[in-house]
């Protein structure tokens, strides 16, 4: 049984056709990069996945039950578009963000327990922002930031993670370690990995299958084979050229 | 001090306050997290339309003010979640018709008296034993509700969003979350008033920011700083004269900045 089972999604709002005849499916543990221009679709295709936004039509399924009957959304971890973009003043320390991830396992006036304690710590550790846990978020940079909310995600101990542009404000040098911790994630944990990105070359090696969005989708199982410039200049409407991560070996 | 909490009206007014100053700090603490501050003023400006419904037609002004706040917290809510309209455009919508209805009802029936007056400034020191009963009831229910869904209110703040996506009931809570705002700003008003009860709900929250700590560390400061200016306010008005509500308000003011300087970056 597919993770997520999507069929024949439309999304017009105002008879503005943004996603058209979208069907694909998600299984576990996969590694899967959505590109696309910008406008194209994608994160409105997230956002319909997580029940964000409602289809004009189709039908979306979650571990085989419809979006409104879904209730195990600890299942999902999501890190949303500009999350490392956070508001310097909320106060917040990476701890109090990171055990955000436990709240809907709580019950109502219960303190945090010994497990959620120990989820909470395997989160930060697993993200390498332990070290970090009474630092207040506003304080972190771009790349700290990003691990934190990740952290946040993997602390429900979800089965898939859904990332939208999670480089977004990131350096260089955190993105590539960010790249290998998803990778670690996906091959160690098990964790379905779905993610938009526009880095797709970077890691091309590592990525199962990529669906490239622009108002249609089109999937394909080999992601070198999409990463050819006629296709990406089709996919983009303009000249684009892949910048590959060549692995030197030793 | 000693002297002046001989008086029975001191004692209760110093009861009350300590009352309001706690619901009003704790409560705050979510909405201006949730860049809700202009609500408290909202509110408080459409319980006075249930004040003036009460005066001028014989009800409770009390029961009448909890219930027009109720309900234009839901009308905030409904309008902020069901049409893409600016939240603060909102509340400024919902506070200038509500203060317009007030002065019409009011007006129309003659009632502008110093019963209204005293709901818009507030009359601590006319604080009677009842109105310490009805808050206490009141306010332990609110104050259980904001606890037992505080981290679920905090998620909410931080990202509305990715707390529904992780399982948290965002609409319901919302809707709690005003409610209990509504009642908490009604029963306020009849000892702050409705122009200062805003400022006891926010401004402890804003100063307690400025010292960059956790959220549990941001809501003990706020409530200790919404504790120490409603004593300090309540002791300065009664040696030096002055109108209690107005000098509670200039305590948290002179805090505020204070914070403002120590944690000056």
């Amino acid at each position: 049984m597919p993770i997520f089972d999507v069929k024949n999604l439309n999304f017009a709002p105002s008879s503005q056709k943004i996603l058209t005849n979208i069907s694909l499916e998600i299984f576990n543990g996969e590694y899967i990069a959505i590109i696309g221009p910008n406008g194209g679709g994608k994160t409105t295709l997230i956002r319909m996945l997580l029940g964000l936004e409602t289809p004009t039509n189709g039908e979306i399924k979650i571990y085989g039950k419809k979006l409104k009957d879904f209730k195990e959304w600890r299942k999902i971890g999501y890190v949303p578009q500009r999350a490392s973009l956070v508001d310097e003043n909320f106060p917040a320390t990476v701890q109090d963000i990171v055990n955000m991830g436990r709240v809907s396992k709580r019950s109502i006036f219960s303190r945090a327990s010994r497990e959620d304690k120990i989820e909470v710590e395997d989160a930060m550790i697993k993200m390498d922002v332990l070290n970090l846990k009474d630092q207040m978020i506003g304080t972190l940079s771009g790349g700290q930031r990003q691990r934190v909310m990740i952290a946040r995600a993997l602390a429900s101990k979800p089965e898939i993670l859904i990332l939208d542009e999670p480089n977004t404000g990131v350096d260089m040098v955190s993105q590539k370690r960010f790249y290998a911790l998803l990778s670690k994630l996906n091959k160690e944990e098990n964790i379905t990995i779905l993610f938009i990105t526009h880095d797709v070359g970077v890691i091309v090696d590592d990525i199962g299958r990529v669906f490239t969005i622009n108002q249609r989708a089109t999937i394909c199982n080999n992601p070198k084979e999409v990463l050819g410039c006629g296709d990406m200049t089709a996919l983009y409407g303009t000249q684009a050229h892949l910048l590959h991560n060549h692995k030197h070996e030793h | 001090m000693i002297e002046m909490l001989s008086y029975d009206f001191m004692q209760r007014a110093f009861l009350a306050g300590i009352l309001i100053a706690t619901l009003a700090s704790i409560s705050g603490t979510f909405i201006v997290l949730k860049r809700y501050s202009m609500m408290s003023e909202t509110l408080a400006h459409s319980a006075l339309v249930g004040v003036a419904v009460g005066l001028v037609a014989g009800f409770n002004p009390l029961w009448m003010a909890v219930s027009v706040a109720i309900l234009s917290s839901w009308t905030i809510e409904y309008l902020r979640s069901s049409f893409s309209l600016y939240s603060d455009a909102i509340l400024a919508i919902l506070l200038s018709g509500s203060l317009a209805v007030a002065i019409i009802i009011v007006s129309l029936g003659g009632a502008f008296n110093n019963s209204l007056f005293s709901y818009l400034f507030g009359s601590i020191l006319s604080v009677s034993s009842e109105d310490i009963v009805t808050i206490m009831i009141f306010g332990t229910i609110s104050l259980l509700l904001l606890l037992a869904f505080s981290k679920e209110l905090y998620f909410i703040a931080y990202d509305e969003e990715v707390a529904k996506t992780s399982g948290v009931k965002v609409k319901f809570l919302n809707y709690l979350l005003v409610t209990v705002v509504a009642i908490i700003i009604a029963l306020s008003i009849r000892v702050v008033g409705s122009l200062l009860i805003g400022a006891l709900m926010v401004i402890p929250t804003v100063a307690a920011l400025q010292y960059k700590v956790g959220f549990f560390k941001t809501g003990l400061i706020s409530l200790v700083i919404a504790l120490f200016s409603v004593v300090a306010g309540m002791t300065v008005s009664f040696y030096f004269s002055l109108p209690s509500g107005a000098t509670i308000v200039l305590c948290v003011i002179f805090i505020f900045v204070i914070s403002l300087v120590v944690n000056k970056k």
